[in-house]
Parts: C-alpha cells; sequence; structure tokens
C-alpha cells in the first residue's frame, strides 16, 4: 500500500534551536505494528521529534516521514491516516462534548461518524456536558476520540499521560491498547515512566540529548541483559573481561557485572572458570537504563 | 472454561519480560493440574485487556507455549492445553533437571550448608508437594 515499509521514519534527522543541537542525527524506523515508547529525560529532544515527524517544525537536515511521505509536504492522504494526540489538547472549553466531536470531525472528510459516537460511548464521555469542566483524563479520552474518529493506521501521543493521576493514567494507557487491538497497527508514544511502557509497548527508543541510544524490543532487552553476582573461594582477577561487559565492579572474591548477551553456556562457563556461584538477577527497564549509562546521567534519564 | 477461570497477574517493572511471566505461570498451572489437557486458555485479547498488556506480548506467549507444545491450537475455539507430554526419556527428562540441581547444590555449598541439610532441604520440599498433589486428587 506504502511506497515504503515504514510508518514512522527519521533519517539522519537533525533539528537546532539557534545554536543548541536538539536532534543530533537520528535515524528511526518503525514499521507496522509496533508499539514503541520514545523515552527520554525533559530536554531530550522526545517532542521536537515528534513535531519534526507530523510536519509541525522543519528539519535542519535529514528527513522525516510518515508513511513514506516527507513529513514537511504530507498530503491530506497521508494526515488522514495519522492520529495525533498532544500533550494536552487544545479544546475549546465552551462547546459540549458533542460540538467537539462534530467541529472536528468537519475537517475530516474521512470521518467515521458511528465509530466516534462508538467510542465516546464506550469511554463514556458525557456528550452534553460542556468540556471545560470535564476531568484531565475524560479531556485526554476525548483527544483520544477527536485522533482516531478518523480511523488512522497510525497514532502518535505526545506525553499523553503526564498530566493524568496513576488511576486515569493506567485507564488511559489500556484505551490505547484496545485502539491497537481495533486495527490502529503503529503507535509511538513519548514518555519518561518506565513502568508505562514497560505494560503496553512492544518496543523502546531513547533519546539522550538528542541522540537516538538504543532501538529495541523489550522483552528482548530484558532477556539480554542481566546482572550477575559471582563469588568465588579465591579472589577474583580484576579485569573479568566477560563479554558483553557493560559494568563491572571486582572486590576480592566477588563480583558484580552487567552484561550485554547472557546465555546459560557463559554463565556455566564462569562457574566452571573460577569455580565459582553465580547469581543472575533480572533487570526491569529503569536498571537496565542505569547499568547502560555512567550512574549521574543515567538517574536523570529515566526521570523522577 | 470448564473450572474455575485461571488468573494471571503480571508484574510490568519486572525484570522479566511479561511474556515469559505468563508462559511460567501457564506451564505452572498446568505443572500443578489446575489446567488440564483439554481446557481452554482465555484468548489473547481477553488475557491483554484484563492486565492491561500489549496483546503482542500475550500472544508471544501462547506461540512460545504452543512451540514448546505445552498448548495446541484448536481450529475455532482457540488454544487448549495438550496431552501430557510423557514420551520424553528418562535420560533427556534428567538432563534437564541436571543443572538446576547443579545450581542448588554449589549455592547450598556456597552458603555453608552440608550434605545432610541439602538433601534434608530437598526431602522436605518433596513433601510438600506430594501432600499438596494429594488434596488436589
Amino acid at each position: 500500500m506504502h511506497e515504503s515499509p515504514f510508518v514512522i521514519e527519521t533519517t539522519e534527522l537533525v533539528k537546532r534551536f539557534g545554536l543548541r543541537t536538539v536532534l543530533d542525527r537520528v535515524t528511526l524506523q518503525v514499521p507496522h505494528g509496533q508499539v514503541i515508547g520514545l523515552l527520554g529525560l525533559n530536554g531530550s529532544g522526545k517532542s521536537t521529534l515528534i513535531k519534526c515527524l507530523l510536519g509541525l517544525l522543519r528539519p535542519d537536515a535529514g528527513r522525516a516521514a510518515l508513511l513514506g511521505a516527507d513529513s514537511w509536504q504530507l498530503a491530506a492522504r497521508e494526515k488522514s491516516l495519522i492520529g495525533y494526540v498532544p500533550q494536552e489538547a487544545t479544546l475549546y472549553h465552551w462547546l459540549t462534548v458533542r460540538q467537539t466531536v462534530a467541529y472536528v470531525s468537519s475537517f475530516y472528510p474521512s470521518w467515521d461518524r458511528a465509530w466516534g459516537e462508538e467510542l465516546v460511548r464506550r469511554w463514556d464521555l458525557p456528550l452534553s456536558h460542556r468540556v471545560g469542566p470535564l476531568s484531565v483524563g475524560q479531556k485526554q479520552k476525548l483527544a483520544l476520540v477527536l485522533a482516531l474518529g478518523h480511523r488512522p493506521e497510525g497514532l502518535i501521543l505526545d506525553e499523553p499521560v503526564a498530566s493524568l493521576d496513576p488511576v486515569a493514567r493506567r485507564w488511559f494507557l489500556e484505551t490505547v491498547l484496545e485502539t491497537v487491538a481495533d486495527g490502529v497497527g503503529t503507535v509511538l508514544f513519548s514518555t519518561h515512566i518506565t513502568s508505562d511502557l514497560e505494560r503496553i509497548a512492544s518496543h523502546v527508543a531513547l533519546l539522550r540529548d538528542g541522540r537516538l541510544e538504543l532501538h529495541d524490543e523489550i522483552d528482548a532487552l530484558k532477556d539480554r541483559i542481566k546482572r550477575l553476582r559471582i563469588t568465588a573461594p579465591t579472589d577474583l582477577p580484576r579485569d573479568l573481561r566477560l563479554p558483553g561487559t557493560l559494568r563491572s565492579v571486582v572486590r576480592g572474591s566477588q563480583a558484580i557485572v552487567t552484561l550485554d548477551g547472557v546465555s546459560e553456556p557463559l554463565i556455566a562457563g564462569i562457574r566452571e572458570r573460577f569455580s565459582s556461584d553465580v547469581v543472575v538477577d533480572d533487570l526491569n527497564l529503569e536498571e537496565i537504563f542505569l547499568e547502560l549509562h555512567d550512574a549521574e546521567s543515567a538517574a536523570a534519564a529515566v526521570g523522577r | 472454561m470448564p473450572r474455575s477461570e485461571p488468573l494471571f497477574v503480571v508484574h510490568a517493572s519486572s525484570g522479566v519480560p511479561i511474556y515469559r511471566q505468563l508462559v511460567d505461570q501457564v506451564e505452572a498451572l498446568v505443572a500443578g493440574g489446575r489446567l488440564r489437557p483439554g481446557d481452554l486458555v482465555p484468548s489473547v485479547r481477553q488475557v491483554a485487556g484484563a492486565l492491561g498488556v500489549n496483546p503482542m506480548t500475550v500472544s508471544k506467549a501462547w506461540s512460545r507455549l504452543e512451540a514448546d507444545g505445552v498448548l495446541i491450537r484448536d481450529r475455532g475455539r482457540g488454544m487448549v492445553v495438550a496431552a501430557r507430554r510423557e514420551t520424553a526419556s528418562l535420560a533427556d527428562r534428567r538432563e534437564e533437571v541436571q543443572p538446576l540441581v547443579d545450581r542448588a547444590v554449589t549455592h547450598a555449598l556456597h552458603l555453608g550448608l552440608t550434605p545432610a541439610q541439602l538433601v534434608a532441604l530437598v526431602r522436605e520440599s518433596l513433601e510438600e508437594h506430594r501432600s499438596c498433589m494429594n488434596r488436589r486428587s
């Protein structure tokens, strides 16, 4: 259907604000079917990346594309296949929910009225109420209805849960997952909350100081990166030289080593070589990021 | 579902990938007899909806269990528990358990347990399992 196999794609994307380089040669390729979490600390370039993708900002170099089309020159066709939920939806507080849906839908020839009404019903949005007094969670849901009513293939959300309490956050994320089951194939959402990402995303991309540090399947990351606690009967060599070492601390007969690419044979090998006891710790996303970076900047990268 | 529906619990922020947690839980339910051959497991959509996790994650767990012969796809019904595999030879089954035993032994000796204490632990564990099985049948 599309010339490009990627729903969302950037190639060597550079964006500067004055002297500051906010995005530094970011190449990210998201094929159909990924639910990808874009992780990074405030100021790491998440929103800028999203705005370049949507054609709201013009890249200084490189390219951003949606469904194979250059983001800066998106035609109505591509726009009608993408839904976007900003951090805080711009809604007219004096309109009712019904009026808001009617107003926004009038911009989309492909708006599916029955579908829009179904979503409003499903998420218990009060049609006759004014938007102003709605809760933040309800407003985010309304924004999601507005982003989905034209039945997009891809959904882009910029910190959609930043202003929600934990209960509303969980509820909102489950709603987003429902839309994946309903045929929205690809979702990109930015966040700095690793636990949200672990729950609903299949993939994670990490932005740090404008650079893409990582783009991988979450399960694969967790299967691959482990922390080993090694206890030997005698002192261990200061330099263990284990393959794939990310971080290694040796103190006498004990060592703590974080490895990328842990396998049973590797662990058996270590047990044999040092006649040691090896305990394998599983790491969650937050811990993996702490291990991937030096402690100081990593503490910042996972946010609060 | 013939008996009470199996419940799954996942910890998203655990270091163990969610699909693996689900695989472990289904295997435990099957091993413990809570899920029996022919029982239907809930659909990907049901589990994903109930747990609020990505359907792809659940689908991955079910596929893994299918590849391992724990579940089989029953056309029109969904995924059901496969007949128990008694086909593996004693040698194969021993080989599968051996590394776990080795690890437990190494760990116990490192912690300063005597061989007798370790054997006592294994006995207690076996006893525990046996009484569980009796209670069920």
